[in-house]
Formats: C-alpha cells, sequence, structure tokens
C-alpha cells in the first residue's frame, strides 16, 4: 500500500503539485493521466523516491521511502523511465542483467539466480529471440518490451512506469499493456503508470488518478473517472464517452468542430 | 573466443612486448643477460642499464596506459559521451598550467621532487575547479563536461600568459613535457606511483558494473538503488586522481585515454565490467610500444610519445573502422 500525506512537489522554485493526498491500494492497475505539465510524470517519480517532496510525506509498506535505505526501495519498487539514451550499445541479455543490480553482492557479479530469474522474464517478455543484439538496433516496440523485462527482473510488488508506450504503435501497446494486466492479475503486482492515451487507460487501468490544476481533480474505479463531464472540464475540449462494444470498458472519442 | 582466452592472450602479448622493450635501446643486451640481470646479479653495467633505466621507465609505461585507458573507460561511461577522455575535466590543463609555472619560475631546478609535484598540484587544482562548480547540483554530465572545457580554457590562457614571460629554455622544457614524455621521470617515485595506479584501477575495474548501472542515466540508477550522485563523486575523484598521478609523472599523453576504450570497444563489446580491464591491458601493451618507439627510432633524440601514441593509434583505429564495415562509420 502506498500513502502519499499531503505533500508538495516543485522544481525549484516551481510548485508543480500541492497538499497532494492520496492512497494507493495493492494489487491495482493505476493510471495516472491529466494534461500535459500537469505533474503526472512528477507524481510518479516522488512515489519512486527520485524526487523528495518540498512538504509532505509518502509511505510504502508503512515506511517512509525518503528514510529507507535506496537498496531496500529498490527491491520493492522499480521505475520504468520514458525514455532511456544509450550511447553506448549493451547487449540485450546484460542490459536486462542491469535489473538484478539490486540483489548482487559486493563485486556484482550475477549469480545463478539471477541468471535464472533473467531467462525467465525474458521468456514471459518474449524478448529470447532478440536476447544477443545489440540495444540499439532494436525497434521501437522491441525496445520497450526490453526496458520492461529490465524493470521486471528486479522483482518488485510494484512497478511504476512512465508512459511506456507513448510512440508505439496500437500492436506494440496493446503487447505492453497485456503483460502488465497480466502482470497485475496473475502475479498480484501492483501498477502504477502514467498515461497519455485515454483509450488505453479505460482498456487496462482498474483504477484512475486524474490531476489537474496541481491537484487531484478526481481518483476512483476507471468507469467513474472517465465520464464526460469531468474530462471536458480537465482537457477543455468536447468528448463523447461510450462503452466499447467488445470489452464493456469505456472509450473517450474527442469532437472536434 | 571466450573472454578468458583473450584475456590470456593479451597477457602474453604484454609479457612478450615487455620482453622487446627490455632489450630494446643503444647497448645491446641478450635476452639471457638481461633476465641474469633482473633476477640475479651481474656485471654492474648491465645492470645499471637494466635495472635502473630500462625497467622503471618500462613499468611507469605499462601502469600509465594501463590507468589512462582504465579512467577513460570511466569518463566515457558516467559522462556517457563517446568523446570524453581522461582529461575531459581540465586535468590536462591544470597540470600544464602547473609544471609551466615550475620551469619558468626555475623551482624544478631546486629539486626533482618539484616537477611531479606542481603538475600534481595543479591537476589537483583544476578538478577541485570543476567539482566546486557542479557542487550543489544533482549529477548532470553536460555540466560537468562545460565546466571541464571551461577550466581548460582558462588553465591554457594561464599557461599562455606563463609562457609569454619565459625564456626559451624553460619553453623548450616546458613544451617538450607537454607533448607527453616518459623520459623525465624520477624512478624515485616510481614505487608510489605504481602502486597507487594499479590499486585504483583493480578498484575501478571491480566498479564496472555500477558504472554500467550509472550509463543507464540518473533516473534508471537511482531507482536501481544507488546513490548516483554521491557514486558518480568518489569514481570520479579515484580516476582523477590517477590521471593526475599519471599526468604528473609523465606529462600530457594524449590519444590513450580517448581511443584504447574505443577499439577495445570493438572487441569485447560495451559492457564496462569486461571492458575496463581489457581496456587496460590494451592500454599497457600499446603505450609500452610507443615508448619503445619513441625513444629507439631515433636515438639518442626521444621523440615525444604523445606524437607516436596520435600516429600509430589513429592509424590504427581507421584500419579497424575501414576492415569491419568496408566504410567509414563510427
Amino acid at each position: 500500500m502506498i500513502k502519499i500525506d499531503n505533500i508538495t512537489l516543485s522544481y525549484g522554485k516551481k510548485i508543480v503539485l500541492k497538499d497532494l493526498s492520496l492512497v494507493l491500494k495493492e494489487r491495482t492497475f493505476i493510471g495516472i493521466i491529466g494534461k500535459n505539465g500537469t505533474g503526472k510524470s512528477t507524481l510518479l517519480k516522488s512515489i519512486v523516491g527520485l524526487l523528495k517532496p518540498i512538504k509532505g510525506k509518502i509511505f510504502v509498506y508503512n515506511e517512509d521511502i525518503y528514510k529507507t535505505s535506496k537498496n531496500m526501495l529498490a527491491k520493492n519498487i522499480s521505475f520504468m523511465p520514458q525514455t532511456m539514451q544509450f550511447d553506448f550499445s549493451f547487449n540485450v541479455k546484460e542490459f536486462i542483467m542491469f535489473g538484478r543490480f539490486p540483489y548482487m553482492n559486493m563485486f556484482k557479479v550475477a549469480s545463478k539466480e539471477d541468471v535464472k530469474i533473467v531467462e525467465d522474464v525474458m521468456n514471459f517478455t518474449q524478448t529470447t529471440e532478440f536476447a544477443n543484439r545489440n540495444i540499439n538496433e532494436l525497434s521501437g516496440g522491441e525496445k520497450q518490451k526490453v526496458l520492461l523485462a529490465q524493470t521486471l527482473v528486479q522483482q518488485t510488488d510494484i512497478i511504476c512506469l512512465d508512459e511506456p508506450t507513448s510512440h508505439l504503435d496500437i500492436c506494440s501497446q496493446s503487447t505492453i499493456f497485456k503483460l502488465l494486466k497480466m502482470l497485475n492479475e496473475k502475479y498480484n503486482k501492483t501498477i502504477i503508470t502514467t498515461i497519455h492515451d485515454l483509450n488505453l487507460a479505460g482498456e487496462f487501468c482498474s483504477d484512475i488518478v486524474l490531476l489537474d490544476n496541481k491537484k487531484i481533480f478526481s481518483y476512483g474505479l476507471t468507469k467513474e473517472v472517465l465520464n464526460y463531464k469531468d474530462i471536458e472540464k480537465v482537457y477543455n475540449i468536447t468528448v463523447v464517452v461510450y462503452t466499447n462494444p467488445v470489452s464493456k470498458k469505456p472509450v473517450v472519442i474527442p469532437v472536434y468542430n | 573466443m571466450s573472454n578468458f582466452f583473450k584475456f590470456t592472450l593479451l597477457l602474453v602479448i604484454l609479457i612478450i612486448t615487455f620482453v622487446v622493450a627490455m632489450l630494446s635501446g643503444i647497448s645491446d643486451i641478450s635476452v639471457v643477460e638481461m633476465f641474469k640481470s633482473l633476477f640475479f646479479s651481474s656485471d654492474e653495467n648491465t645492470y645499471t642499464i637494466i635495472k635502473q633505466i630500462r625497467l622503471p621507465r618500462v613499468i611507469l609505461a605499462i601502469v600509465a596506459g594501463a590507468g589512462l585507458a582504465c579512467s577513460g573507460c570511466v569518463f566515457q561511461g558516467i559522462l556517457r559521451n563517446p568523446l570524453a577522455d581522461p582529461f575531459t575535466l581540465g586535468i590536462s590543463g591544470g597540470a600544464a598550467f602547473g609544471v609551466s609555472i615550475g620551469f619558468t619560475f626555475g623551482i624544478t631546478k631546486l629539486s626533482w621532487f618539484f616537477l611531479p609535484l606542481f603538475g600534481f598540484c595543479g591537476a589537483l587544482l583544476s578538478v577541485g575547479f570543476v567539482y566546486l562548480l557542479n557542487l550543489k547540483k544533482e549529477f548532470d554530465s553536460n555540466s560537468m563536461i562545460l565546466s571541464g572545457v571551461i577550466a581548460s580554457y582558462i588553465f591554457s590562457s594561464a599557461v599562455m600568459l606563463v609562457f609569454s614571460i619565459s625564456s626559451h629554455d624553460q619553453l623548450y622544457s616546458a613544451f617538450m613535457w607537454l607533448m607527453g614524455s616518459l623520459a623525465f621521470f624520477d624512478e624515485r617515485l616510481l614505487h608510489i606511483i605504481a602502486v597507487f595506479v594499479i590499486i585504483g584501477v583493480i578498484l575501478l575495474c571491480f566498479l564496472g558494473n555500477v558504472i554500467n548501472i550509472i550509463s543507464l542515466g540518473s533516473e534508471k540508477s537511482s531507482s536501481l538503488g544507488i546513490n548516483t550522485a554521491k557514486t558518480v563523486k568518489y569514481i570520479f575523484m579515484l580516476s582523477s586522481l590517477i590521471t593526475a598521478c599519471i599526468v604528473s609523472c609523465c606529462g600530457v599523453i594524449g590519444f590513450v585515454g580517448l581511443m584504447i576504450p574505443h577499439i577495445t570497444r570493438k572487441f569485447v563489446g560495451n559492457n564496462n565490467k569486461i571492458l575496463m580491464p581489457f581496456s587496460s591491458i590494451i592500454g599497457s601493451i600499446f603505450l609500452l610500444i610507443c615508448d619503445t618507439i619513441s625513444r629507439t627510432l631515433i636515438a639518442p633524440v626521444e621523440i615525444p610519445i604523445g606524437v607516436i601514441t596520435s600516429i600509430i593509434g589513429g592509424l590504427f583505429f581507421v584500419f579497424l573502422l575501414l576492415k569491419k564495415t568496408g566504410k567509414i562509420s563510427i
């Protein structure tokens, strides 16, 4: 369980989120949505311990994350950044192995267990076929799968992702989100992701946090949060929300006129 | 070819190069005589040449090559920039400044100890300057590189200023030093330098995986449990000290720290855990060959080693690029 207690987040003097409190339940699939620049990624980064609030506290399993050791935190929460740049390309398998870093001994050598876990995760994410290729040679979709695999070998209960599918085609998007859904339902992981695509959020997330104007606009079950009135208010655009005939999940369509 | 086999092969090459380097020079000494004077006693003349003239210099070349190449990997990995080398943070400029002051004001003539001391202090000065500029910020590689460039500029112009008030003689020796040479070295320092650099290089090689993680960017490395800012500071400090030690003894030897890591990447890939020990040993072999050429090619005149390293290394790298792809591409 993650408890966010009255936090204020800022970059320098610019306050991004103010006096925000939130309780995120275990084993949920949470999507953080909102307009550009409303602090989706900022909130996510503070949850994984990358951005210390100037006020307030964040508790994970009743422990203040800014007081626990970084290594302990890395065994509880993993984080997949939006972009990663590689000036020197790594081989896919060794790249995924980097995710085992928090578990490695003093000399940071991989154990047999580490190798086994990496192989399992590679099977799960279907990345085994390009195990020996260079990460810079992969396509966008393949690369995201590899990044996800690296995050998964960290074996944390809470997995945070920053826009995992922002520039992928619909096929790769669904591959990534189906994996996340399976992790959530079958392996009881808590998934927290920022996301721009409201339809993906509607399809896959169980709960949604809608941010607006430095605050939480609404937080609750997906079908409750994704109603046309709130969306229109926050995004300043006319929308139609209806139900996907196959999955019975909400679909948001903007109306341009 | 497994990495273990490759490494063993390189060790053998290093030993062969060592023997060849020990045998080359103006006076002819046979292999048997050399080993005799290395391990047992022999006549005084050979003993002096082998143990007091050639051996310290050969060891220095091995140590300096390993240190520069290894620090080069560290700087490239952590600054996430293929153009980075041990001198990116302005160490060379600072050392040059210290040494040129030493030469110009005649302080280096007072005692053998002052030349390396001034070089070392100058190097520390520039590193300190870069650290101060980045003290309050989160670690940011671009800001580090930029401060390094600033430091280089400031110290280079200071060197020019000092040069403009120097005499011809002083200018010549300072200039030779700037091009990098193992000839100025005093073997009384060898023990300290060799032990320090070797321990430092081994430590850095153990940190290979940490450097891998840091090269993923501070967001990822922090979420993998590393205190990035602090770790980066320690690693930089260590590799800067290694570089400062080497620079204070042999001057600014370019190319090794930049190109040896790249050449090694072509053979073993970019994983720093493997790259760093390989780079170190290839750096040793390379610098040893270059130094041997520099002192034997037109003996007794010495060619500055920096010139040799750049020519050989550059040509070799061009060859490597052409051979791999048929056309030039980095």
